[in-house]
């Protein structure tokens, strides 16, 4: 774990500030999402589907859909002389600063991959093209980087097409072509989702591998608070389009300030993988756009008081690097269990 | 009925609808309500423009066009319909048989399909001309035959589809017989699917006749008919642009409202995407069709 | 960059499939396909030959007839049947003649004996060179208007090209050739409107004689490639691999052609494998128009007099050059795409 001392001062990767997303022509989909990453380290950036974090992650990659757009905030990436203003940036700022920057790696490994390409074309031709090696160096240096994220038999691998690989190979290949320019950081949404557990663990012992070999900065986009426990310094929670809770993954986890953080854990299997109560959430998370004066958990919410819901609830700094958008954030400990369980077999 | 509704209330096919059922009219009264003898040559009046006496003016030998467009109606039209009629009538049935009827007609019916399609209407007419004789039912006859495999394909693909989904599955537990099947789920499915292409079909048809009355196949002259008009008023243009305009803008227009409700019928029906003309590459489908059971990636 | 070896011997330890030999496991479903596509084409050269035939067999014009006129006595007709092999079964004339045209003889005119190979091989290659003309042009005019309508989605150009699309498909196309004569032969004076040169005596003549005809015989497929095309581009631009390749920070000009082309190309393959009936079928509009003396006016002048022979051997050799146009299509697509190259999956067809 990566942690600031005096004579190394702490570098940013990334800065987001009072990020707003909107999509299908104005229903605000993420609002005043601010967090930043440090050099060397790893964000989790956790929530449920339509929780924003993926529009959050796709607004720092330049990749909102067509009808996604960016109404207000910053997103910067690096920092001092090496920093680019991200938000309205143009074409040609995006193709210096994707791959070379930032690298990204998705769910469903196989359909970011040209179905009509060796995988080893694909990835030379990232070296070449970004990289500025010559062909006989591009593939060298791939086969050197198939074997660095793990690949058996890199050199055949190189010549393979993509339909002709499993899902972790395929997102191996995808991990390789990301790191291949040593970008700063490296957006993992939902990278390790589709692969079956053991996969899904060599997969995040490899991003872990890579952050420490090659200095990078990681964010990982995820519903599973597991992931986020196992691989990541920091933790950012998003439910309804805002961060509501954040700070350093242990105490989080160990002494959640924000009730939808502890519901989340109560439905996730971190901690005991024997317990056989497995909870469930009431109700549903709001839709974008919906008009919401207080907390957006609040209808949700167990510790509700007529307070939450009557105009916007403020982050509450509590210091030590932590933050919570819950009223009750400095004098409540939320440790009882308050949502309704349900019974799983085990 | 349903279905007519539905497309009645789409601005687009309530506008090729107008627009076939005028061309429709055309068809059937247009020889009798002719202002002129389509036939009779004005001499003295040769490739004049529109006017009072001649609405749409005159062709090369002082026919009035706009009797010769309406007298020709019947001729184009019914041909492309009866082309059309004849290719649906060979065409469906072996669809469904090909469907239904095990793997060995199947894959005669689908090799006569790729054999059709690797003919070219126009040499196909010209051969049928050559060896049966030059006439309208010879020449429609042989492009009906050439239709058939669109209705082919199609009817196949629609009721393949169909008999793995879900529904038939579950009425063929059920107890139904394979022909109430056929009958009661499949036909309903696969009739919008045949529309589509009998609506593509006949704009097709419609060019083809054309085509053909240009090579002097088909109808021939001095009876009108819209393709015939074209092919011997265009040598005119220069003279005189507006002998031909007036059967190209009939034509456009008919053809266009058949596409234009074509489409209507798919969106407003579900039916899948209608092949234009032709379905697919006669062999490299047929080597395809070899495994229809394979997934698509 | 290598395409298509498919017995590349590569170890496939990691994939995890079973322990059959990569090669073998490469190759045999590619083999098997290659077989299929064969015993396919061989049915339908024969299914062809058969109704060719039978057109053949329900004609009642007979060589006497033809060429005799009202004067023949039955005499007469009997030997010329005789002579021609007319008064054999069916059955053995159609092996015969199927016989005798693998080894490149179709018969002989029954008006001037010339045999029919002879006037097929001499007007064949202008056919062809037209429509190889034709489709070049249809692949650069189509291919552009296609791309450029894909990159301005819904914009001017975009709705421009479906609309000229849509109109040149409800006119015959010998109206659009009359109508590049009348304005290119006629009121410009740049080009003939008609005649020949074989392309071997002079080809820059050639290319004078056979633009016009070229582009009349090329609009149609080229709107049938410019629609296809920007379906196909559309729908890959939004697929993920190109967003990968995006994201990568490749430039538009790379993720296009370097691609998202490639795998638009197959369902645009196959377009242009359905359009070459329509090409060669609309050559014959197209010799008509301009005079040009190729197969198609063969058949129509042998049509007109009842010339059997002849008119079979065109619609013959006709089938036999559309089966081939296919199948160079079948390939190129095959190549194009590995999936089906190891042929366990279908190639793109046209939507």
């Amino acid at each position: 774990m990566s942690s600031p001392s005096e004579e190394n001062p702490v570098r940013t990767t990334l800065e987001v500030a009072d990020l707003q997303v909107s999509v299908a022509g104005g229903l605000v989909a993420v609002q005043d999402v601010s967090f930043e990453i440090r050099r060397g380290e790893s964000v989790g950036l956790v929530g449920e589907s339509g929780s924003g974090k993926t529009l959050t992650c796709r607004a720092i990659l330049g990749l909102l859909p067509a009808t996604g757009r960016i109404d207000g905030g910053r997103i910067v990436l690096g920092d001092g002389a090496d920093a680019v203003e991200l938000t309205g940036a143009r074409r040609s700022t995006w193709d210096q600063v994707r791959a070379v920057r930032i690298g990204a790696v998705f769910q469903d490994p196989a359909s970011y991959l040209n179905p009509s390409l060796t995988v080893g074309h694909q990835l030379a031709e990232q070296l070449r093209v970004k990289g500025s090696l010559s062909r006989r160096a591009a593939h060298d240096r791939a086969v050197e980087l198939f074997d660095e994220v793990g690949l058996h038999d890199p050199a055949g691998v190189f010549h393979q097409y993509p339909h002709q690989l499993s899902g972790g190979m395929l997102q191996r290949v995808l991990i390789a072509i990301a790191v291949s320019c040593e970008p700063e950081l490296l957006i993992a949404d939902e990278a390790t989702t589709a692969l079956d557990v053991v996969i899904q663990a060599e997969i995040l012992a490899l991003l872990r591998r890579l952050r420490d070999t090659h200095g990078l900065s990681l964010l990982l986009v995820t519903h599973d608070l597991a992931v986020v426990a196992e691989s990541c310094d920091r933790i950012l929670v998003m439910y309804g389009g805002q961060v509501v809770e954040s700070g350093p993954t242990d105490q989080v986890l160990r002494d959640p300030r924000h009730p939808y953080t502890q519901a989340l854990m109560g439905v996730a299997t971190i901690g005991s993988w024997h317990r056989r109560r497995l909870d469930v959430i009431p109700g549903q998370p709001p839709a974008a756009g919906e008009e919401m004066p207080g907390c957006r958990f609040a209808p949700r919410c167990a510790h509700a008081t007529a307070a939450c819901e009557s105009g916007p609830v403020p982050v509450a700094d509590l210091g030590g690097d932590r933050t919570s958008r819950c009223v009750l954030a400095g004098h409540l400990s939320l440790s009882p269990r308050v949502t309704t369980g349900q019974e799983v077999p085990a | 009925m349903k279905t007519l509704v539905a497309l009645w209330r789409v601005p687009s096919a309530r506008l090729a609808l107008l627009v076939l059922f005028g061309v429709g009219f055309l068809a059937v009264f247009g020889g009798a309500l002719a202002p002129h003898d389509p036939l009779q040559q004005y001499t003295d009046e040769v490739l004049q423009g529109p006017s009072a006496h001649h609405l749409l003016g005159t062709d090369y030998v002082g026919r009035d066009v706009l009797s010769r467009l309406m007298e020709g109606t019947r001729l184009s039209v019914v041909g492309a319909v009866e082309a059309v009629l004849i290719g649906g009538l060979l065409g469906v049935p072996a669809g469904l048989a090909s469907a239904w009827l095990g793997p060995r007609l199947e894959w005669i019916t689908l090799r006569t399909s790729d054999t059709l399609v690797v003919l070219p209407f126009t040499v196909f007419a010209i051969a049928v001309a050559g060896t049966l004789g030059n006439g309208l039912q010879q020449a429609m006859v042989a492009i009906g035959v050439l239709i058939s495999p669109v209705f082919f394909r199609v009817t196949r693909a629609a009721t393949l589809g169909l008999r793995k989904v879900q529904y038939v599955e579950a009425a063929e537990l059920m107890g139904a017989t394979e022909w109430w099947t056929l009958r009661r789920h499949i036909w309903s499915k696969v009739l919008p699917n045949v529309a589509v292409t009998a609506a593509h079909a006949t704009g097709s048809a419609l060019l083809v006749v054309a085509s053909l009355a240009f090579l002097g196949l088909g109808v021939t002259p001095p009876a009108p008919t819209w393709g015939g008009m074209l092919s011997s008023d265009l040598g005119y243009l220069a003279q005189q642009p507006w002998a031909p305009v007036f059967p190209a803008l009939l034509m456009m227009a008919t053809v266009g409202s058949l596409n234009l409700l074509a489409d209507a019928i798919r969106d407003a029906t579900g039916a899948t995407a209608a092949p234009r003309r032709r379905t697919r590459p006669a062999v490299a489908a047929a080597a395809r069709e070899e495994r229809p059971d394979v997934v698509t990636v | 960059m290598s395409v298509a070896a498919p017995a590349r011997p590569v170890a496939l330890t990691a994939t995890g499939r079973g322990t059959v030999p990569a090669v073998v496991r490469r190759s045999a479903p590619w083999l098997r396909s290659l077989a299929g596509v064969l015993a396919v084409t061989v049915t339908v050269l024969f299914l062809a030959s058969v109704i060719t035939f039978v057109l053949g067999a329900l004609s009642d014009s007979n060589p006497a007839a033809a060429a005799l006129g009202e004067t023949a006595t039955p005499a007469d007709i009997d030997r010329l049947n005789h002579e021609f092999g007319l008064d054999r079964p069916l059955v053995v004339q159609y092996f015969s003649w199927v016989g005798n045209g693998l080894t490149g003889d179709l018969g002989r005119s029954w008006f001037t004996t010339v045999p029919v190979t002879d006037s097929i091989r001499a007007a064949l290659p202008v056919d062809l060179s037209i429509a190889a003309l034709a489709l070049v042009l249809a692949l650069v005019i189509g291919g552009g208007a296609g791309i450029g309508a894909a990159l301005s989605n819904g914009g001017v150009f975009d709705r421009a090209v479906t609309l000229v699309c849509s109109l040149l498909g409800t006119l015959p196309p010998f109206v659009i050739g009359m109508a590049l004569i009348v304005v290119f032969s006629v009121k410009l004076q740049l080009l003939p409107a008609g005649g020949y040169v074989p392309v071997q005596d002079d080809p820059a003549e050639w290319l004078r004689f056979s633009i016009l005809p070229g582009l009349a015989l090329s609009l149609d497929v080229a709107a049938s490639i410019a629609r296809q095309l920007r379906t196909s581009l559309t729908g890959e631009l939004r697929e993920n691999y190109a967003v990968g390749a995006e994201m990568r920070g490749f430039g538009r000009r790379r993720v296009l052609f370097g691609h998202v082309l490639r795998n638009a190309a197959g369902p645009t393959l196959a377009v242009i494998g359905l359009a070459i009936p329509l090409v060669i079928g609309g050559a014959v509009m197209t010799e008509k128009l301009f005079g040009l003396p190729g197969v198609a006016q063969l058949a129509l002048q042998s049509a007109e007099r009842g010339d059997v022979p002849v008119v079979l051997g065109t619609l013959l050799v006709t089938a036999v050059v559309v089966v081939i146009a296919s199948l160079v299509i079948n390939v190129l697509q095959t190549l194009l795409n590995p999936v089906a190259r190891r042929g366990d999956g279908t190639a793109g067809v046209a939507r």
